[in-house]
C-alpha cells in the first residue's frame, strides 16, 4: 500500500523522506502529467507520496548577505512578481508554460525534474544559483550546475529534499538569454543559450556561458570562460571563431523527440557568435 | 483516505478523500459541478481553469493535498456575478465562444487575468490567454472579448 504524507512543517516531511522511496509532490504540473490515469480515476502512484504545498515555512523569498534566498514552495508567479529576484530568471520563469501553470508550479519542481528541457536550470546555473538539500541527516549546499547528472538523475539522494534555492551577488553588468522553441505557450525548448560577462574599462573581467537542452544537461567550460577574462572588446572579436570552435567540442548535442544533433550544433553555434559579435 | 477541507464556491466545505485525487474530479464527480471542463487532463487545454485564491490554475493538475484551506471558485459561482455578465457580454456579442468546450476555463482565465491588469494590452492578453486552447473561434474573437470587456467592465474586477 501506498503511503501518503500531507505535510505541515519541513520536519515532518524530512521524517517522511527517512525511509526512501518518495515521489515529492509539490505544484504537481509535472507529477501529475507523468502519474495520469484516465479521468475520474486517482492518478498511478507506485512509491510513497509527499507532499510539500502545506508546508508554510518553504514559502519565501528573502534577502541577506549571501544574496536572494527562494524557498522551495513559492509559485512561479510568485517568483516573477518579485522585483528583487534577477531580471533575467524572472524573464526565463515567464516563459515556461502558462500563466495557469506558473500559478501552480514551483522553480524547485522545475530543477528537481531535472529534465534535459529545463529551461530554469540554465540561468540558475548563468547566476552561479546554490541548492540546500536537506534530509534528517542535515543540509548540504551544492552547485545547481552539478546537481543533474543524466536524464531525469539527480544527486539528490533519496531522503532529501530541496529545501531552498540561493541567487548569490553578482556584479554581471551584461545578460543575455535567448530560447528557441516551436510553440510560445508551454513550448519546451529545442535549445537556449545564456551568457553574462563584466566589462570592465573595455576588458572582460568575467564571463559565464550556459547552452541549455543540447545535451542531458546544460553545457558549460569553466577554462573556456577563463580564457576570456583579460581580453580587450577587440582581442575578443578577433578569436569569435576560435570560441566557436571550442564550444562546437564541449557541447556534445544529442538527437531526441524534440530535435536533432545537427539542427542544435548549428543553432548553438550561431548563438554563440551572434552573442559575441555584439558585445560592445 | 484524508478529510480535506477547503472553501468551495464560497462555504467551507470537507471531503474525504485520497490526497492525490485531481481537483477536477473531485469538482465534476463529488460535487457535481460540470461547468468545469477536461479536455487534455494534461495542463495544455485549460478547459479546466478554475480559480484558487483569485488565480487561474488547472484543475487537472491539482491534487487535493494541494487545495486544503485554499478558496476554490468555479464557473458555477463565477457565473452569479457582475464582472461575470461583462465577460459573458463580450463574449457572445463579437463570437468569442462557438461549441463551447474552452469557454468556461477561458472566462475564469479571462477573469484572472482582468483582475491583476485591468487594462491588458492586446499582446498580454494572448501571452495570459496562452495556455486555454481553443478549437473553434481563431482566437481573434476571444481577444476582441476582452479588449470589450475590460473597456465596460471598469471597476468591476
Ligand atoms: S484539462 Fe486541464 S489543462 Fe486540459
Ligand atoms: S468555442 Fe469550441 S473550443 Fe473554444
Amino acid at each position: 500500500m501506498v503511503k501518503k504524507c500531507i505535510a505541515t512543517s519541513l520536519n515532518e516531511a524530512l521524517l517522511f523522506l527517512k525511509d526512501g522511496e518518495v515521489t515529492i509532490v509539490s505544484g504537481g504540473t509535472d507529477v501529475m502529467v507523468q502519474r495520469r490515469n484516465v479521468a475520474g480515476e486517482l492518478p498511478l502512484h507506485d512509491k510513497n507520496v509527499l507532499y510539500l504545498k502545506n508546508v508554510k515555512e518553504l514559502y519565501y523569498i528573502k534577502e541577506d548577505g549571501d544574496g536572494l534566498h527562494i524557498g522551495a514552495e513559492t509559485s512561479m508567479s510568485d517568483i516573477i512578481a518579485d522585483k528583487r529576484v534577477p531580471k533575467i530568471l524572472r524573464e526565463c520563469l515567464e516563459e515556461i508554460a502558462s500563466v495557469n501553470i506558473r500559478n501552480s508550479a514551483t522553480l524547485a519542481g522545475n530543477i528537481a525534474n531535472a529534465s534535459p528541457a529545463g529551461d530554469s536550470i540554465v540561468i540558475d546555473n548563468l547566476l552561479d544559483a546554490k541548492l540546500k538539500l536537506s534530509s534528517v541527516r542535515g543540509s548540504r549546499f551544492v552547485d545547481a550546475k552539478d546537481f543533474v547528472i543524466g536524464v531525469r538523475k539527480t544527486i539528490l539522494e533519496k531522503d532529501e529534499l530541496i529545501e531552498e534555492i540561493v541567487f548569490p551577488r553578482r556584479d554581471y553588468n551584461h545578460l543575455y538569454w535567448k530560447k528557441v522553441g516551436s510553440r510560445k505557450a508551454d513550448s519546451i525548448a529545442k535549445l537556449s543559450f545564456a551568457a553574462a560577462y563584466k566589462l570592465n574599462k573595455n576588458k572582460i573581467e568575467k564571463m559565464r556561458i550556459v547552452f541549455g537542452s543540447v545535451s542531458i544537461k546544460p553545457a558549460q567550460n569553466k577554462s573556456l570562460e577563463d580564457e576570456f577574462i583579460g581580453l580587450s572588446v577587440d582581442e575578443l572579436k578577433a578569436k569569435i571563431p576560435y570560441f566557436v570552435d571550442s564550444y562546437r567540442q564541449v557541447i556534445s548535442p544529442i538527437d531526441d523527440q524534440r530535435s536533432t544533433k545537427k539542427y542544435r550544433e548549428i543553432v548553438a553555434m550561431n548563438l554563440l557568435r551572434e552573442f559575441l559579435e555584439n558585445i560592445k | 483516505m484524508e478529510k480535506i477541507k477547503f472553501n468551495l464556491n464560497g462555504k467551507d466545505v470537507s471531503i474525504e478523500v485520497d490526497p492525490s485525487s485531481r481537483l477536477i474530479d473531485v469538482l465534476r464527480l463529488n460535487y457535481g459541478l460540470t461547468g468545469t471542463k477536461e479536455g487534455c487532463g494534461e495542463g495544455s487545454c485549460g478547459a479546466c481553469v478554475v480559480l484558487m485564491d483569485g488565480r487561474s490554475v488547472n484543475s487537472c493538475l491539482l491534487p487535493m493535498a494541494n487545495v486544503i484551506n485554499h478558496k476554490i471558485v468555479t464557473i458555477e459561482e463565477f457565473s452569479k456575478s457582475k464582472a461575470y455578465e461583462c465577460i459573458k457580454e463580450a463574449f457572445s456579442s463579437l463570437g468569442g465562444s462557438q461549441c463551447g468546450f474552452c469557454t468556461p476555463g477561458m472566462i475564469i482565465a479571462s477573469y484572472a487575468l482582468l483582475k491583476k491588469n485591468p487594462h491588458p494590452s492586446e499582446e498580454e492578453i494572448r501571452e495570459h490567454l496562452s495556455g486555454n486552447l481553443c478549437r473553434c473561434t481563431g482566437y481573434e474573437a476571444i481577444v476582441s472579448a476582452v479588449i470589450l470587456a475590460s473597456k465596460k467592465g471598469e471597476g468591476l474586477w
